[in-house]
């Protein structure tokens, strides 16, 4: 009889015991909370999540354009958008100034902010605002074959070299328009133009916020009127001016309509060699920005995740934002098209090949400089639009590469000033 | 006047409290309460708040008087905005309220199947702004576009043709997809009141010998023209209104931007909420000042005195 009780008796106290032992490993077991990202996301991020926290995600995605109004209507209005939100560098000044995002200084360990080197970029006046989880940074996307096919073999490392390639590209027919940029007025022509502006040497603003490009020796004037030409030559599509910079990453470098997209997205590059989402699989290659002195420059343009001070469930929001950035997800979500942001997640991908044009990506990572140096100011927003807006009519041909710059250059002493 | 002045006070509180009274506040209250949750407060909210400055990255709303209202004189793509703001006004309501006219008479000829017609007419106005102008985002297309097919099938060399990097082209190309959504209306309401006049009036212009322009302009246009004055009226606030065309065919761009465009920009992505509401305070005042022409028009013409 007591072969049957004692082994009766330990498997009830151990069924007993069990829940607890699963409790202290899943201490907000059966939480709930809600996340806004941009889309397109994985499709297993909730049940992963869920099945090493216990904690229910409803993710919720939205395109990027359409989560920031989202966002500001809900904040304004005293009410959390989501627990964990999405929350781009370019904001990082207006709502630092807004106080509407907890500070994550004490929640997040030392030793992740040091692996993850664009936290910086979400650190305003010493309070870390989000947690980067893509580290978005300009590369040049270029189809290898179009280059292979024009008789090219060596990646353009210079400005000239760039021109010269494009021009011999549609020279050889392979393409009717061989450079991918974007003008319309909308954040991609802004950021092509920032890109555009290191590669010939210079800055946008001096540490006190003046402009440094309305003259017609600084590199930003030279950027807008290297743009102008290559619309001129034939090289850019003239129905760039109404196209966002997804639309030709998607439409045009995708369908192997061009060849070259000046102010690539490293995260694209797994799409872009996707023959279920690409015409151009295993073409599409990454290589060091080209510049006027043929050293490579770039800029970051990393995107966190953060949560609203209203939140209600700080502490599953919390938790989700460690998994979330954790080394383990981050090598996993690169598949998704979601370059790490740690170093160590980043080298480890590279080391086993996993990493497409791997070390193009690594080499250019390294050349990464913040845009602002002294902190994205509060007035980014309406100084970017400005950028675009003028860009926009400039290519248009309604305005010269000198009224564009005054239009710039007024539109940042406007937001400066109000 | 002794005995008459206790009689017009029972009057007076009889109008004042009787059944009738109390049953017709009653009835008129749930609109009442309605209108002021959803209508007064709000816009009196609004103008309060204008006259404050309401942005969240700076701590505080003082009292800042019209400085939001004078801050719009020195702003330079406001003005550019309120010119094509005010283009579209005046091509929407022309051409809206031609073409509307002119499609209802041509309606109110069919004998058979009048509904069916009327029912495709109205699908435009049905539809959400947005994906009509998502549908014209595609007619206009340079490259495959439907309107650039035909154009270069004609031999035209509109092969590519880039209709939004000309600033003529692009407000024209918006103002037809806002009247191509709005113009039903102006149809149904004309519709309306040209079936309401009696046939009667037709065979007498028809004895005199009158021909079927003269009638249109004689008989038609004269008692359709206070339906005309109430579709003008709202072709012009619906104009004024315009947005998702704009921004879905040309987003932000300056060339086509209109006001309610600027508006947003400045309150969701300057963050300047109370610059927003006294843009907003300004455009409702213009479009309803304007609109009130066409009104006072139809009260002048339909009044019974």
């Amino acid at each position: 009889m007591h072969k049957f009780i004692l082994p009766l008796l330990a498997s009830a106290a151990l069924a007993i015991a069990m829940p607890a032992f699963a409790d202290e490993s899943k201490p907000l077991a059966g939480q709930s909370i809600t996340v806004l990202m941009p889309s397109p996301q994985g499709s297993d991020i909730a049940a992963d999540f869920e099945a090493e926290t216990g904690i229910h995600v409803d993710l919720q995605t939205l395109s990027w354009d359409d989560i920031r109004p989202k966002l500001v209507t809900a904040l304004v209005a005293g009410t959390a958008p989501a627990d964990v939100t999405e929350l781009d560098w370019s904001w990082t000044g207006q709502f630092n100034a807004a106080g509407w995002f907890l500070p994550l200084n004490d929640v997040i360990d030392a030793d992740t902010i040091s692996d993850i080197a664009v936290a910086k970029i979400f650190t305003v006046d010493g309070t870390l605002l989000g947690i980067p989880y893509t580290n978005d940074f300009r590369v040049m996307l270029i189809n290898k074959k179009h280059f292979a096919d024009a008789g090219i073999t060596e990646a353009p490392k210079t400005l000239d070299a760039l021109v010269t390639a494009a021009k011999t590209i549609k020279q050889k027919g392979i393409v009717e328009y061989p450079i991918g940029l974007p003008l319309s007025a909308t954040e991609g022509a802004s950021t092509s133009w920032y890109l555009l502006t290191k590669a010939f040497g210079g800055e946008l603003f001096d540490k006190d916020f003046n402009p440094l490009f309305t003259s017609p020796d600084s590199a930003g004037y030279k950027a807008l009127a290297f743009e102008l030409m290559l619309l001129k030559e034939g090289l850019v599509d003239p129905a760039s001016t109404g196209l966002k910079d997804t639309q030709i990453n998607e439409s045009m470098f995708a369908q192997g309509i061009t060849s070259i997209m000046i102010s690539g997205e490293p995260g694209r590059l797994g799409q872009m060699n996707d023959p279920k989402q690409s015409k151009v699989a295993g073409q599409a290659e990454a290589i060091l920005v080209p510049t006027l002195s043929g050293e490579t420059r770039s800029f970051g343009l990393p995107e966190a995740l953060a949560i609203p001070k209203v939140s209600q469930n700080q502490e599953a929001a919390i938790a989700f934002v460690k998994w979330f950035t954790s080394k383990d997800h981050q090598k996993k979500n690169a598949v998704n098209g979601f370059l790490p942001t740690r170093t160590s997640a980043l080298s480890e991908l590279n080391e086993t090949g996993k990493l497409n044009s791997g070390d193009a990506l690594v080499a250019q990572s390294k050349t990464v400089e913040a845009l602002f140096p002294q902190g994205t100011p509060p007035w980014y927003p309406q100084f970017s639009s400005g950028v675009n807006t003028a860009i926009n009519s400039a290519a248009k041909g309604q305005l010269t590469v000198d009224e564009a710059m005054a239009a710039i250059a007024a539109a940042a002493e406007q937001a400066k000033s109000q | 006047m002794t005995v008459s002045a206790p009689d017009a006070a029972a009057i007076r509180g009889s109008r004042g409290f009787g059944p009738d009274a109390v049953l017709g506040a009653l009835l008129v209250s749930p609109i009442v309460l309605t209108m002021a949750a959803l209508v007064f407060y709000p816009m009196s909210r609004t103008v309060w708040d204008s006259l404050h400055r309401v942005n969240p990255m700076q701590a505080g709303r003082p009292f800042v008087g019209l400085e939001n209202y004078s801050r719009m004189l020195s702003d330079a793509q406001l003005g550019t905005t309120w010119i094509n703001t005010l283009i579209y006004v005046v091509l929407a309501v022309v051409f809206g309220t031609v073409f509307g006219v002119l499609a209802a008479a041509l309606i109110n000829q069919i004998k058979v199947g009048r509904q069916w017609v009327l029912a495709a007419v109205i699908l435009p106005w049905a539809l959400p702004g947005v994906v009509n102008s998502v549908i014209w985002l595609w007619i206009y297309q340079p490259g495959a576009g439907l309107l650039n097919g035909i154009l270069s099938a004609f031999g035209l060399p509109f092969e590519n043709h880039v209709w939004f990097n000309d600033r003529t082209s692009a407000i024209i190309a918006v103002t037809v997809v806002h009247v191509w959504r709005m113009m039903p209306l102006t149809i149904v309401i004309v519709l309306a009141a040209m079936q309401s006049i009696p046939a009667h009036l037709y065979e007498a212009a028809r004895i005199d010998g009158a021909t079927r322009i003269q009638m249109f302009g004689l008989v038609t246009l004269p008692l359709v023209r206070s339906a005309i004055a109430v579709a003008m009226t709202n072709a012009t606030v619906n104009a004024f209104n315009l947005f998702d065309e704009a921004w879905v065919l040309a987003g932000s761009s300056l060339e086509t931007r209109p006001v309610l465009v600027q508006i947003y920009l400045e309150t969701f992505q300057n963050l300047r909420f109370s610059y927003g509401m006294a843009l907003s305070v300004v455009i409702t005042l213009v479009s309803l000042l304007i609109s009130l022409v066409y009104v006072l028009r139809v009260y002048r013409n339909t009044r019974f005195d």
